[in-house]
C-alpha cells in the first residue's frame, strides 16, 4: 500500500480516497466518511515528514473502518438503527494501535446490522452493491469494506470474522482478507456479535499489506481477557511439512460453483509446482459445522444484544402510547417500562435481528439448552479434533470460502436458511478458531447476471443499477493451525 | 421441532419484541426453517464428548486489584443517556 | 410471647412448651459483597459509600457496546478465603457464567455469575449451638445497580454495578427462626473475622434471601417454599420467619396451597408482601460466559489462600473455653480485631485477659462504643499496664475504665496508661505511711473534732465525711478504701 514519505504526501493520498468516495456513492459503501479530520490528520502528518520527525509505519494510510468499531470519530452504529445517535466516549484497541501508527480513519463502512448476514442488505443504511456488479451482493457482514478497498477508497479496511464476514465478501470483491487466529487482535471496543467466534481482520491488496496489519495490530491486550499473549512474528517455521489439503467433501459437494472448482484446481496445482505435496482429506464433521453454528451464534447474539434497551445510550422508541402499540406477546400487563424496551427494541431490530436473538433464547430457554446449546458446544469439539487431525498431515488446507460467486441482491434476503447456507465453507474456520486468508482466485469466464442485464454501460459511476463488467472475482481460502496466520500469508504469497 | 403461536409469543416476551401480528407468522415460518435446519445435529452422535465453549487454551486470566483512570469518564457515559436527572439515568415507571 | 417455631436440635423452652403444627423447612441464600479496591470486571472504585451517584462507572458497568469483562483476582483469593471460612471445598475448575433479565439495574442485559461450577463447593456453618448447617456451595457474581421509584418515572445509579458477591447458598437444615438468625449472625460473624468484606449490614454488604416452607410432622416431601428476598439484619431474618410461619400455617389450616413465589419484608409492618403479581416462571437462559478464560486454580495457590484465613469465631471459642465466661465472649465475638488482641493478651499477659476483656464487655454492652473497636484498638501491652494498675490498686474502677477509653482517642495513641494516669492525675496513693500523715492532719483539724467524737460514740455514718476530708487533703489521689480502713483503726 502506498504509505506517506518524502513524494507522496499523505494530503494527496487521502485526497485520493474521497474522490473514489465520491465517485462511488452510490455503491453504498460508507455511513460515515471523516473528510475533514482525515484531511487535517493528514496535513499534521506531511508536516512532521517535512520536518524530519518520526512518523508511523502507516503514515497517512487511509483506511476504512467497518462500523462496528467504536471510535470518537463518527457515530458507531453498527448499521443498526438502535445504536443510531452513539458517538462512542472511546476507542476500540484495534484503532488505537493503527492511529498510533499514523493510519487515517477515511470512513466507516456498511455492514450487515449487528454483523448479521452475509450479504450486507440487513443493514438500516440499506445495502452495499457489489464492487464489480451493483446489481450483485457485497457479499457480508463486512460488505463496506471489501467494496471500499475493491474500489480504491482505502488502501485498506478493518472487518470482523464471526462466521465469514471477512473471507466471503472479500472473495466477493476480489480482495484480500485475513480471518486470524481468535485472540490475535484485541476485541475490546467491537460491537460484539458472537464473542466466542468474534475476530477482528482486515482487507488489503497484498499479503504484504495484510502482514504488515497484522504485525501492528495483534497482541495481548489488558481489556480482552481473551486475547492471546504476542506471538505474530514469533512463529515456529520448523514446522512445514510442505504439504497441502483440500476438503475432498467441499470439492465433491455438487453445491460448489464448477468455475470455483476449476480455480481450486488451479491453485493447487500451483503449490504442487512450487514443491507441495497436495493431500486429499476427508472431514466429515464439517458437515455438521453450519447447524453447530447457527445454534451456537445466535444464542450468543440473543445475549450480547440484550444491552440495547434504550436506555443509556442510542436510539429509544417514541411510539410509548400503550392504546397504539401492538400487544401479541404473553403478556398483557405491561409497565412503561416493558413498553419502552419493547418497542425500541421491535423498531431498532432488523429483521434478521429479530431472527437470531429469537432463535438464541429458544435454544437457551429452560428444557431446550441441552438438546441444542449444550449438544452443539459437543459438536464443536468434534470439528476442532477433525482440524487438528488433519493438521497432523499438512500445513494448510485449501478451500472455497462461499460455494458460490457474488449472488443478486434480493435473492436470498428473505430466506435465511439460504443465506446461511453460504456460511457452509467459511464457518468451521470460526468454531475452531483457526486463521484463514482469502485471497483472489481469478474470474467467473462470464456474469450469470448479465444474461438478463442488457447493454451493460461502460461508466458504471453514472448507473450503479447496469452491470459494468461482464465478470466476478473467484476467491479462495488457504486454513492453517492456530497461530499459523503469517505462514498462512507467505504460502498464498507464493502462489500468487 | 414444531414452532407454536405460544412458543412465538414466549421467545418475543423473552426477547423483548413488541411483535406485529404478520412479522409474528413470518418469523414463525423462518424459525420453523431454521430450526428444521439446525436438527441435522440430531445425526451427529455427541456422546462422550466434552463441550467446547471457548477456542484458546488460556485459564486464570486476571488483573490486579488496582484503581486505574478508565476511557471514557462518568460524565461521558452519562451524557450518552437521553435523559438523566440528579446525575442519574431515567427510565420510564418500572413498577 | 409469640409463638416460635421449634428448633429440632437447640434446647428451647418455647418449643417443648408449645409444640408446633408443622415442621418448618428454611434454606439461606446469602450475598456478601467482597472488600475488594476495585470491582469485579473493571478497575474503578469499588467503595462508593459517600460517593455521589454514578461516580463509580466504568465503560464495562455501563455495558457500551464492544466492553469486556476484565476479572478481578482479589475477588478469586476472597471467595477461597471466604470458603475456608466455612469449611468449604474449593473446586480448582470453575467458570463464569451469563443470566438474563431485562431490567434497568442489569445494564449487560445479564448478570455474570457462576451457575453451571461455582468455585466454592460443599462445606458448614457451625453455630454456636454446636449444630452444623451445610453449604451447597457458594460462588462469585456481579452486583446490580440501585433503582429509586418516583411518581412517574425511576432514576437509576449504577455505582454497584458488578461490586464483587460471593452467594453462599445453604442447604435446607434450618428449622427455627431463631436458629436463621443464628446462622446469619454466624456467617456474618465468619466473613468479617475472615477478612473478606466489611460486613456492614445496615449498607447492604450482607443480604439474605429466606426460602421458608412448612409440613405437617407425620409428611415426607417438603411443603411449597416461599423465599423472602432482600433481609439485610439478623433480626428481620427472624421477624420475618416467624410472620411466615403464622402466614403460612394460617393457610394451610384452611386447607389453602402455598404460592412458590418471591415475597418482600417490611420492617415497619412487620409483615412479607408477595412482589410480583405475575408469577411467569422466570427464564434467565444461562449461557457459558464467552467472554473470560475459566479457573483452574493449582493446588498451591488454594493452599496459600486457605491458609491466610484468619482466625475464625469457632477458633476463639475453643481458645477462650475455660478463660472467660461465655456470655462475656459472645459479645465480644463480633469484633475480630478485638479478639485478635485478646489472644495477645492471654498469650503474653494472662493475668490481664478477665479484666480487660470484661472492660471490653462492658464499654460494649454500656456505652455502644462498638464502632471505636474496629479501626485501631490499644496495643496488647498498654492493655496489660491498665489491668496491672487496676490490681495494684493504683486506680480506682472508675478511673480505670476513664483511661481505657481514652486510649481510643488519637490524641492519646502514643500515651501509655501510666502516663496517661499521671497526666489526669487519677493515680491513687496507697503508700500506708503517707496516707497515715495525711490522715494525721486531718484530725488535727479542729473542723473534724466533733465528727471524730460522733464517731467514736457509734455514729458510723460521719467516716464518709472523714474520708472525705482525706481525699480531699489528697487531692483525691488516695485510695479511699485504705484511708477508710486506715481512719477505722485510728478512732477505735
Amino acid at each position: 500500500m502506498k504509505i506517506a514519505n518524502q513524494t507522496t504526501s499523505a494530503v494527496s493520498l487521502v485526497q485520493a480516497a474521497l474522490g473514489k468516495i465520491d465517485q462511488y456513492q452510490d455503491w453504498h459503501i460508507f455511513t460515515f466518511v471523516n473528510r475533514d479530520a482525515a484531511l487535517k490528520r493528514a496535513r499534521e502528518i506531511d508536516k512532521k515528514i517535512k520536518n524530519g520527525e518520526p512518523v508511523g509505519r502507516l503514515a497517512g494510510v487511509p483506511y476504512a473502518l467497518k462500523d462496528n468499531f467504536l471510535s470518537k470519530e463518527g457515530e458507531t452504529t453498527a448499521s443498526a438503527k438502535i445504536l443510531t445517535g452513539l458517538t462512542s466516549p472511546l476507542n476500540a484497541t484495534c484503532v488505537e494501535k493503527l492511529e498510533a501508527e499514523d493510519a487515517i480513519m477515511i470512513g466507516r463502512t456498511n455492514l450487515d446490522a449487528f454483523a448479521h448476514g452475509s450479504s450486507t442488505e440487513n443493514s438500516f443504511f440499506g445495502p452495499t452493491k457489489n464492487a464489480f456488479d451493483p446489481e450483485r451482493v457485497a457479499g457480508g457482514s463486512s460488505g463496506g469494506s471489501a467494496v471500499a478497498v475493491a474500489l480504491g477508497c482505502a488502501e485498506f479496511a478493518t472487518g470482523t470474522d464471526t462466521g465469514g464476514s471477512i473471507r466471503q465478501p472479500a472473495s466477493f470483491n476480489g480482495v484480500f482478507g485475513i480471518k486470524p487466529t481468535y485472540g490475535a487482535i484485541s476485541r475490546y471496543g467491537v460491537v460484539a456479535m458472537a464473542s466466542s467466534t468474534d475476530v477482528v481482520g482486515f482487507f488489503a491488496k497484498t499479503p504484504a499489506d495484510l502482514d504488515l496489519l497484522m504485525s501492528v495490530a495483534s497482541g495481548k491486550d489488558a481489556k480482552d481477557l481473551t486475547s492471546l499473549p504476542d506471538f505474530y512474528g514469533f512463529e515456529d517455521k520448523k514446522l512445514k511439512k510442505k504439504k497441502i489439503g483440500f476438503v475432498k467433501e467441499f470439492v465433491e459437494s455438487p453445491a460448489l460453483n464448477p468455475e470455483l472448482k476449476t480455480a481450486l484446481e488451479a491453485k493447487l496445482s500451483a503449490f504442487r509446482s512450487k514443491g507441495y505435496e497436495i493431500v486429499e482429506l476427508s472431514l466429515p464433521t464439517l458437515e455438521y459445522a453450519l447447524a453447530t453454528y447457527y445454534i451456537l451464534q445466535p444464542a450468543e447474539v440473543a445475549s450480547n444484544l440484550s444491552r440495547y434497551d434504550g436506555i443509556r445510550y442510542g436510539f429509544r422508541s417514541k411510539n410509548l402510547d400503550p392504546a397504539k402499540v401492538c400487544s401479541a406477546d404473553e403478556n398483557p400487563e405491561k409497565t412503561a417500562l416493558d413498553l419502552c424496551y419493547q418497542q425500541t427494541r421491535q423498531e431498532g431490530f432488523m429483521r434478521e435481528n429479530k431472527r437470531r436473538i429469537m432463535i438464541g433464547n429458544f435454544v437457551l430457554s429452560s428444557g431446550f439448552y441441552d438438546a441444542y446449546f449444550l449438544k452443539a458446544a459437543k459438536a464443536r469439539t468434534l470439528i476442532i479434533k477433525e482440524f487438528e487431525k488433519a493438521f497432523e498431515k499438512v500445513d494448510a488446507i485449501l478451500s472455497p470460502v462461499a460455494p458460490n460467486p457474488a449472488f443478486r441482491l434480493g435473492e436470498k434476503v428473505n430466506d435465511p436458511v439460504s443465506m446461511y447456507l453460504e456460511d457452509v465453507m467459511s464457518v468451521p474456520v470460526n468454531l475452531a478458531g483457526i486463521p484463514a486468508v482469502a485471497f483472489p482466485a481469478g474470474w467467473t469466464e462470464s456474469n450469470p447476471a448479465s444474461k438478463s442485464t442488457k447493454n451493460p454501460t461502460k461508466n458504471p459511476t453514472k448507473n450503479p443499477t447496469k452491470n459494468p463488467v461482464s465478470k466476478l472475482p473467484l476467491g479462495l481460502q488457504l486454513l492453517g493451525p492456530r497461530r499459523s496466520d503469517k505462514q498462512l500469508l507467505e504460502m498464498v504469497e507464493e502462489i500468487l | 421441532m414444531e414452532i407454536t403461536d405460544k412458543e412465538i409469543s414466549h421467545l418475543a416476551s423473552l426477547s423483548n419484541f413488541s411483535l406485529a401480528a404478520d412479522e409474528k407468522n413470518a418469523l414463525k415460518t423462518d424459525l420453523k426453517n431454521i430450526l428444521k435446519y439446525i436438527s441435522k445435529l440430531d445425526e451427529l452422535d455427541v456422546s462422550n464428548v466434552e463441550p467446547t465453549f471457548q477456542v484458546f487454551e488460556m485459564e486464570n486470566v486476571w488483573r490486579p486489584d488496582e484503581i486505574t483512570p478508565q476511557d471514557a469518564s462518568c460524565e461521558a457515559l452519562l451524557a450518552l443517556t437521553k435523559e438523566s436527572l440528579d446525575h442519574q439515568v431515567k427510565v420510564p415507571k418500572v413498577l | 410471647m409469640p409463638a416460635t417455631p421449634s428448633s429440632k436440635t437447640t434446647a428451647d423452652k418455647t418449643s417443648s412448651q408449645n409444640p408446633q403444627k408443622y415442621g418448618l423447612t428454611i434454606g439461606i441464600e446469602c450475598h456478601v459483597q467482597l472488600k475488594t479496591k476495585t470491582k469485579l470486571f473493571s478497575e474503578v472504585d469499588n467503595d462508593a459509600r459517600g460517593k455521589a451517584p454514578n461516580s463509580c462507572v466504568s465503560p464495562v458497568d455501563y455495558a457500551l457496546p464492544g466492553m469486556l469483562p476484565r476479572l478481578n483476582g482479589e475477588a478469586v483469593r476472597l471467595a477461597i478465603r471466604a470458603g475456608a471460612a466455612m469449611n468449604a471445598e474449593i473446586n480448582p475448575k470453575s467458570r463464569f457464567d451469563r443470566k438474563h433479565y431485562f431490567y434497568p439495574d442489569s445494564p449487560k442485559g445479564y448478570q455474570i455469575t457462576q451457575f453451571y461450577s461455582p468455585i466454592i463447593g460443599a462445606g458448614f456453618i457451625e453455630l454456636p449451638s454446636g449444630k452444623k448447617i451445610r453449604i451447597e456451595h457458594a460462588h462469585l457474581e456481579g452486583d446490580a445497580g440501585k433503582l429509586s421509584h418516583y411518581a412517574d418515572y425511576s432514576l437509576v445509579d449504577f455505582n454497584r454495578v458488578d461490586t464483587p458477591l460471593l452467594e453462599i447458598v445453604s442447604m435446607p437444615d434450618i428449622s427455627s427462626a431463631e436458629e436463621a438468625r443464628d446462622y446469619c449472625k454466624e456467617l456474618w460473624r465468619n466473613m468479617l473475622f475472615a477478612d473478606v468484606t466489611n460486613g456492614d449490614l445496615y449498607n447492604g454488604n450482607m443480604r439474605f434471601d429466606v426460602n421458608i416452607s412448612l409440613k405437617k410432622p407425620e409428611a415426607t416431601e417438603l411443603g411449597t417454599r416461599a423465599e423472602i428476598k432482600n433481609l439485610n439484619s439478623f433480626r428481620s431474618v427472624e421477624r420475618a420467619v416467624l410472620y411466615e410461619y403464622e402466614r403460612q400455617s394460617k393457610l394451610l389450616d384452611h386447607g389453602e396451597k402455598i404460592v412458590q413465589e418471591t415475597r418482600g419484608w417490611s420492617d415497619a409492618t412487620g409483615k412479607t408482601t408477595a412482589q410480583r403479581s405475575k408469577e411467569v416462571a422466570q427464564d434467565y437462559r444461562y449461557m457459558p460466559e464467552p467472554d473470560l478464560p475459566p479457573l483452574n486454580l493449582s493446588e498451591d495457590f488454594i493452599q496459600a489462600e486457605y491458609s491466610a484465613c484468619p482466625k475464625l469465631p469457632q477458633d476463639y471459642r475453643r481458645d477462650f473455653a475455660k478463660k472467660l465466661p461465655t456470655d462475656t465472649l459472645e459479645v465480644l465475638l463480633d469484633y475480630p480485631l478485638l479478639m485478635s488482641r485478646l489472644s495477645e493478651l492471654a498469650t503474653d499477659h494472662a493475668a490481664a485477659l478477665a479484666y480487660i476483656a470484661n472492660l471490653f464487655s462492658s464499654v460494649l454492652l454500656a456505652e455502644e462504643n462498638a464502632s471505636l473497636l474496629n479501626d485501631k484498638l490499644p496495643e496488647a501491652a498498654k492493655l496489660a499496664e491498665l489491668a496491672d494498675m487496676k490490681a495494684q490498686n493504683e486506680l480506682s474502677s472508675t478511673s480505670a475504665k476513664e483511661i481505657f477509653l481514652k486510649l481510643f482517642e488519637e490524641k492519646h495513641y502514643d500515651k501509655s496508661p501510666r502516663a496517661l494516669a499521671k497526666e489526669l492525675n487519677l493515680i491513687q496513693e496507697n503508700d500506708s505511711a503517707a496516707l497515715e500523715a495525711l490522715i494525721n492532719e486531718v484530725l488535727k483539724d479542729p473542723s473534724t473534732k466533733s465528727a471524730q467524737e460522733d464517731f467514736k460514740n457509734g455514729k458510723e455514718k460521719v467516716l464518709g465525711f472523714l474520708v472525705g476530708s482525706v481525699m480531699k487533703a489528697s487531692k483525691g489521689k488516695a485510695n479511699p478504701a485504705a484511708v477508710s480502713k486506715l481512719l477505722k483503726n485510728k478512732l477505735k
